[in-house]
């Protein structure tokens, strides 16, 4: 008995009207990732890496193209449907954090459970267990703002990881970070990934990219290249 | 979601604008005040009406000249043609139905009189009544001291009265008896023979303020300056009974009064229920316009809900989009923005209802009647809150929910 794999993107296109123009920022992708697999999505700016992973996620759908998420056609599902999948199998973490700046670290990891009808209680603990298992147990009351950019961006894979999704994506998650933050959060990404997870990442830089296993190449909306990475780089321990 | 999430996040988004959410609170609660003050007070003149013309008037008439209720100049001028009924006419009248069972007071009025006792005076706006023993019973008035005006009084056309608790202020000192003593109107004096008990509030100041005397002394000292007519209070056992006497009034009084078969008749006979029906009706809509004003103000109120709204949603884009990416669907990204409105208004409802309240409680207490909590008036207010919530609360909300989650999450 095989399982289908996480994800299965054929001949993806997406096109957008810009006034008489059309933009087309992705020209027929076809993709497979695994579970259990971490991959790094790299491009030059422009080249539709931000579009494919709204797509994944499940934010966007596809002009064209079929989306296989763990073996359901999710290309022609209704709204309630994909914020369903955004949920539950989705771990969404973005370059600029996008945190409720008005909520505390606590309150912003509930969201999504909050989402999913988790009763109070339990929403609370899992929430304190995943800031727990970022490093953040000691920031709970926290406000985004009273927090640095490398805590923010923990409270944001702890609200990524809450619901415990399919898969991790993050766009440029040390973007907005100094290198050393960023490779702390590699770091954490590292462990995540050690826990099971599935992670795919977009960055720029090629020393964020070698820390995972599998590097694709995007260029003007088609996959240039999709190749194995042999010696991934272990993050720096995570200084909790 | 669940149902409680929606409301705890409403009120976060209070805590997080509360100058914003006051001011919504303020317009919003205006509006209300208005309704529920209006209905407040209509309701509460109402009652008031209602109990005071039942404590006296069931099944009742009242036999005038012209009508209670006059609603036009033209109409005024018409009445005021008639011949006025003559004490005389009157009390063969009341002399003829009495046969029938039905208890009658004959009474007319002076208004803006002055009243002397020794150096003292009234202000010059004492109603100076003429009436009979039946006029007591009849009206339901007490007495404070002294004894209502008798039989004999009337029949002898004594030189006595019976003055009001205000009339009884301005002329004797508190610790003094004024019963026996003297007080003079228009060159005619007059000795205190009771005092009626204090009665306060719009329906009750007529009767503080007033002096009453024999009927027949009334027309004899006083009919020759006013052009007086007498009205003629009528009080049936039941309802069938009320409905033989009204008839049979209509026709002795037109034999009385030469009326013509085929003339209209020369005079109103009125039950007291419809007369106050119709008060009840003008006071309804003296409420319902005092409503339909603060009807206006809550759309006012609500178009700046709106307005607040579409602010919030522009200001809260990045939150909208957050929320779409972890799973918020469109609908309930729509309640949310629904139940914020909705909840801020009846926030604002419930202000306006206490405050509303305590002005109705203000105006009838100055009224001196009781009020009665408007509850049609209250569920009305809170129903309509809703409804301006819902209503323009919906296209700002709309607005929230449709957004695209990608370009929300971008949005600066
Ligand atoms: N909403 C949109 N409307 C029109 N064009 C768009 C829209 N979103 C993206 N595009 C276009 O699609 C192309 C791909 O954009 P995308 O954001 O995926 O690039 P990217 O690889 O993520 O770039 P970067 O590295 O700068 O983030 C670009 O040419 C962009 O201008
Ligand atoms: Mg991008």
């Amino acid at each position: 008995m095989s399982t289908p794999p996480l994800i299965v993107l054929e001949g993806i296109t997406k096109h957008y009207r810009m006034g008489s123009e059309i933009v087309e920022a992705l020209r027929g992708v076809d993709l497979t990732i695994r579970r259990g697999e971490y991959v790094a999505i790299m491009g030059p700016s422009g080249s539709g890496k931000s579009t494919l992973m709204n797509i994944i996620g499940c934010l966007d759908t596809p002009t064209s193209g079929r989306y296989m998420l763990e073996g359901t056609d999710v290309s022609s599902l209704g709204d309630a449907a994909l914020a369903a999948i955004r949920n539950r199998k989705i771990g969404f973490v973005f370059q600029t954090f996008n945190l409720l700046p008005r909520a505390t670290a606590l309150k912003n990891v509930e969201l999504p459970l909050i989402y999913a009808g988790a009763p109070p209680q339990e929403r609370r603990q899992r929430a304190i267990a995943a800031l727990e298992s970022v490093g953040l147990g000691d920031r709970l009351r926290h406000k985004p703002p009273e927090l640095s950019g490398g805590q923010r961006q923990r409270v944001a894979i702890a609200r990524a990881l809450v619901t415990g999704p399919s898969i991790i994506l993050a766009d440029e998650p040390t973007g907005n970070l100094d290198s050393k933050t960023g490779m702390e959060i590699m770091a954490l990404f590292h462990r995540i990934w050690q826990e099971g997870n599935t992670i795919v990442l977009v960055t720029h830089e090629e020393d964020i990219a070698r820390h995972a296993h599998r590097i694709i190449r995007i260029r003007d909306g088609r996959v240039e290249s999709d190749m194995p990475n042999p010696t991934p780089i272990v993050g720096a321990p995570l200084l909790v | 979601m669940r149902a409680g999430e929606y409301f705890l996040s409403a009120f976060d988004t209070f805590r997080a604008q509360p100058i914003r959410t006051v001011l919504t609170l303020v317009s919003i609660a205006i509006g209300i005040v208005a309704i529920v003050a209006a209905g407040g007070a209509a309701t509460a003149l109402e009652q008031a009406l209602t109990t005071e013309i039942t404590a006296s008037g069931a099944y009742s008439l009242v036999i005038q000249k012209q009508p209670s209720i006059i609603t036009s100049g033209e109409q005024w001028r018409r009445y005021m043609r008639r011949r006025p009924i003559s004490y005389g006419q009157a009390s063969e009248y009341k002399r003829r139905i009495e046969g029938s069972g039905a208890l009658v007071s004959l009474f007319s009025a002076a208004p803006s009189q002055t009243v002397r006792a020794g150096t003292e005076h009234t202000d010059p706006d004492v109603t100076l009544v003429g009436s009979d023993e039946a006029f007591f019973p009849m009206r339901n008035y007490q007495l404070a001291a002294g004894r209502p005006l008798v039989g004999e009084d009337i029949f002898y056309a004594r030189m006595v009265a019976v003055i009001g608790n205000d009339v009884r202020q301005d002329l004797f000192p508190a610790d003094t008896d004024p019963v026996g003593k003297e007080i003079q109107v228009q060159n005619q004096r007059f000795t205190i023979v009771g005092v009626l008990a204090r009665k306060g509030g719009i329906f009750g100041q007529s009767q503080d303020n007033m002096v009453i005397i024999p009927i027949p002394v009334f027309v004899r000292a006083y009919a020759e300056e006013w052009n007086y007519s007498v009205s003629i209070f009528v009080r049936a056992r039941n309802q069938a009974h009320l409905e033989h006497v009204f008839d049979e009034s209509i026709g002795i009084l037109r034999s009385i009064r030469n009326v013509r078969p085929g003339e209209e008749n020369d005079f109103e006979i009125e039950e007291l229920a419809s007369i106050a029906n119709q008060l009840g009706t003008f006071l309804r809509f003296v409420g319902l316009f005092g409503a339909f004003c603060g009807g206006i103000a809550l759309v006012a109120a609500g178009v700046g809900i709106m307005n607040i709204m579409l602010i919030s949603v522009r200001e809260r884009t990045r939150e909208i989009g957050v929320r779409k990416a972890v799973g918020a669907t469109v609908r309930s990204i729509l309640v949310q923005f629904l139940v914020e409105a909705i909840v801020l208004c009846q926030i604002g409802a419930l202000g306006g209802i206490v405050l509303g309240m305590l002005f109705a409680l203000l105006l009838s207490h100055l009224a001196g009647i009781e009020l009665t909590i408007p509850i049609g008036w209250v569920v009305a207010s809170i129903g309509l809150c809703t409804l301006v919530g819902v209503g323009f609360g919906a296209y700002p909300a709309l607005k929230a929910a449709r957004l695209n989650p990608i370009e929300a999450l971008r949005y600066e």
